[in-house]
C-alpha cells in the first residue's frame, strides 16, 4: 500500500473518530437538557396540584378579591391545558400563571386576618416552597440549555449537529411584567 | 461598566497554575451576549459561565487510584519497619553482625512478617472503605439521620439545592453541637450525604444555609465525596496505627528505664534496643505526618471552586458570605472532629487558618480569603 493511501486512511479514522466523540457529547447534553426539562415538568405539576387547595381555603375570605382568584383559576386550567403542546406555549402559559399566583400571595401579605389563618398560611408556605423549586429547576434547564446550545453552534460540532439534526433548546424565560418590577441600574 | 476591556481586573480565581479546580469567571464577553448576560446579573446576581466539573470529577478518580497506591506502599514500608523493629526491639532477638556483610541488618524474618501483615491488611481496608466508607465515617463523627418535620426547612431548601445541581437528593443529617460547620460524604453521588450541625442549624438564615447546603452539594457535583471519604477511612486507619505506635514506645521506655525483667543486660543488645526504639519512633511520627500531606494536598483548590459552584447554585454569593462571616466570629468548635475527618468540613473544626499561614499545614483556605473570593463574585456585577 503506498504511503499517501495510508495517510488519508489514518486521517479518515481520525476525523471519524472525531465526529463520534462529539456526536456524544451532543447525546449526553441533550439528554441532560431534556432531563433538566422533566424536573421543571415534575414542580410544575406539583404546584397545579397545589392551587385548587389554596383557592378553596381564600374564596371565602377575600371575597373582595375575586378578580385575583379568578385570574389565577383561569390561568393555572390553560397552563393545564397547554402541557403536551410545545414548550414555548408551556413556557409563556406558566409564566402567567406565576404572575397571577404573585399577585394572590401579595394580597395574602396584605390582609393579617388572611395570614394569620393556619390553613392559608401552610399553603402559601407550601406554595412558596414550590415557586423556589420551580426556579431553581429552570435555573438548571437554563444552564443546561446553555451548554447545548453552544456546543450546537460552535465550530466543529455545529457540523456534527446540523447533520444529525440536533436543534437549539427553547430558554425558560421569566415573564416581562415580572422582570421589570425590580429595576436597578447599576450605569 | 461598559467597557469590560479597560478595566484591568485581576481574576484571583485563575491566578497561578491552572488545575481541574480552578474555575473560570467571566470578565470578557461579546457584545451580542453582554445585554442578556448584564440582564442576568441584574435578576439573580452574578453568574459564573464555566466550571470545570468533568476535569475535576477525572482528577479526582485519579487521585483516588494513587492515593490507594500511595497508601498500600506506606503501609509495605511501615510494616516492614515495624516487624523489623519489633523483632530487634521488642522480643530481643538479636542475629550474629557476620551474617549481615554490610553489618547493618536490612530485613530478617520478622519484617517480612509485618511487610505481609500490613499490606494484606490496607488492601482489605481499602476495599472497605470503597464498599462502606460512608456508613463507617457517618457513625464516626455521630451523624444522626435528620427528621423530615422537624428539620423542615433543611430538607427544603436541600431538595431546592438538589434541584438546582441537577442531583438526586443526598440524605440530610443532623450533628448534635453548638458549633456551626457542615460536611458531604459519600462515594457516589446517588449515594451521598449532607450533615449539618444543630448550630449551624440554630444560628443561620435561609439563604445562608442555602449557600452552605450548595457548597456541600457542590463537592456532591465535583465527586469529591468519594475522594474525601476514602481518604478520611484510609487515613484514619495511618493515624490509628501511629498513634498505637507512639504509646507503645512510650510504654517500652517507661518499662526499660524503671527495671523491666526482660531487658537484657548485654551491652550488644542496648545498641539493638536503641535502633530498634529509634526505628518504631521514626515510623509512629512519620507515618501520620505522611497522611497528614495527602490530606492537606487535597482541599484548598476544592474549597474554592465549591464555594464558586455554591454561587452558580444559588445565585447570591451574600448567602454563603453571611454564613462564612457567622462561623468565623463564632466560638464554638465542633469536639468530636478528629484529625482523619478535619479536611471534610465547610471549615476547618480545629481553628480557621490565618491568611499568612503555611499552606502545606492548612487543610481549608483561610475564612477571611473565600468570603474576599466570594465577594467579587457578589459586588452587583462588579464582574463586568
Amino acid at each position: 500500500m503506498p504511503v499517501s493511501v495510508i495517510v488519508i486512511l489514518a486521517a479518515v479514522v481520525l476525523i471519524l473518530g472525531y465526529g463520534v466523540s462529539l456526536y456524544n457529547t451532543l447525546i449526553r447534553l441533550k439528554n441532560q437538557t431534556e432531563n433538566a426539562w422533566s424536573q421543571i415538568d415534575v414542580q410544575l405539576k406539583r404546584r397545579h396540584d397545589l392551587i385548587p387547595n389554596l383557592v378553596e381555603v381564600t374564596k371565602d375570605a377575600m371575597d373582595f378579591e375575586q378578580e385575583t382568584l379568578t385570574n389565577v383559576i383561569e390561568a393555572r386550567n390553560k397552563a393545564i391545558n397547554a402541557s403536551g403542546q410545545s414548550r414555548e406555549e408551556t413556557i409563556n402559559l406558566e409564566g402567567q400563571l406565576t404572575q397571577a399566583l404573585s399577585k394572590l400571595l401579595a394580597v395574602v401579605e396584605d390582609y393579617p386576618d388572611l395570614k394569620s389563618n393556619t390553613n392559608i398560611s401552610e399553603l402559601t408556605e407550601e406554595l412558596t416552597g414550590t415557586e423556589n423549586r420551580i426556579s431553581f429547576a429552570r435555573q438548571h434547564y437554563n444552564d443546561s440549555a446553555t451548554t447545548l446550545n453552544t456546543k450546537v453552534e460552535l465550530f466543529p460540532s455545529n457540523l456534527v449537529a446540523s447533520m444529525f439534526n440536533f436543534t437549539k433548546a427553547v430558554y425558560f424565560e421569566v415573564a416581562e411584567p415580572e422582570k421589570q418590577a425590580i429595576k436597578v441600574d447599576l450605569r | 461598566m461598559t467597557d469590560t476591556k479597560d478595566q484591568s481586573f485581576k481574576n484571583p480565581w485563575t491566578r497561578g497554575r491552572r488545575t481541574p479546580w480552578e474555575t473560570e469567571v467571566v470578565t470578557e464577553v461579546s457584545d451580542r451576549k453582554k445585554d442578556t448576560l448584564r440582564q442576568d446579573i441584574i435578576d439573580r446576581g452574578p453568574i459564573i459561565l464555566k466550571t470545570d466539573f468533568e476535569g475535576a470529577i477525572r482528577h479526582n478518580k485519579k487521585l483516588t487510584n494513587y492515593l490507594i497506591l500511595l497508601l498500600t506502599l506506606l503501609a509495605a514500608l511501615t510494616g516492614y519497619g515495624l516487624g523489623w523493629g519489633a523483632e530487634v526491639y521488642i522480643f530481643g532477638i538479636q542475629y550474629d553482625s557476620y551474617q549481615y556483610p554490610s553489618g547493618i541488618p536490612y530485613y530478617n524474618i520478622g519484617a517480612l512478617i509485618g511487610l505481609g501483615a500490613f499490606v494484606t491488611a490496607s488492601l482489605l481496608w481499602t476495599v472497605y472503605a470503597l464498599a462502606r466508607g460512608d456508613e463507617y465515617l457517618l457513625d464516626k463523627v455521630g451523624a444522626i439521620p435528620a427528621d423530615r418535620d422537624l428539620h423542615k426547612r433543611l430538607f427544603n431548601v436541600t431538595e431546592e439545592m438538589a434541584i438546582a445541581s441537577g442531583l438526586p437528593m443526598p440524605s440530610v443529617g443532623i450533628l448534635e453541637s453548638p458549633a456551626m460547620n457542615a460536611f458531604a460524604a459519600g462515594l457516589s453521588p446517588e449515594k451521598a450525604t449532607i450533615c449539618v450541625t444543630t448550630g449551624l442549624l440554630k444560628h443561620c438564615s435561609r439563604d445562608q444555609l442555602q449557600g452552605v447546603i450548595a457548597h456541600e452539594m457542590s463537592h456532591i457535583l465535583n465527586d469529591d465525596i468519594r475522594y474525601k471519604t476514602v481518604v478520611s477511612v484510609l487515613v484514619g486507619l495511618i493515624l490509628l496505627v501511629g498513634d498505637s505506635m507512639q504509646e507503645l514506645s512510650y510504654r517500652r521506655r517507661y518499662r526499660s528505664n524503671y527495671g523491666s525483667s526482660y531487658s537484657s543486660s548485654s551491652s550488644d543488645d542496648k545498641g539493638g534496643n536503641a535502633i530498634g526504639a529509634a526505628v518504631i519512633l521514626l515510623i509512629s511520627i512519620l507515618a501520620p505526618l505522611a497522611a497528614k500531606l495527602i490530606q492537606m494536598a487535597i482541599s484548598r483548590q476544592r474549597e474554592y471552586l465549591a464555594d464558586a459552584t455554591a454561587v452558580k447554585l444559588t445565585r447570591y454569593p451574600n448567602g454563603l458570605i453571611g454564613a462564612l462571616q457567622k462561623i468565623s466570629t463564632a466560638q464554638d468548635r465542633y469536639v468530636r472532629a478528629n484529625r482523619s475527618i478535619q479536611h471534610l468540613f465547610l471549615v476547618n473544626p480545629f481553628r480557621d487558618f490565618p491568611a499568612k499561614s503555611s499552606k502545606l499545614l492548612a487543610t481549608h483556605p483561610p475564612i477571611k480569603m473565600r468570603i474576599e473570593r466570594l465577594q467579587l463574585l457578589g459586588a452587583n456585577g462588579s464582574l463586568f
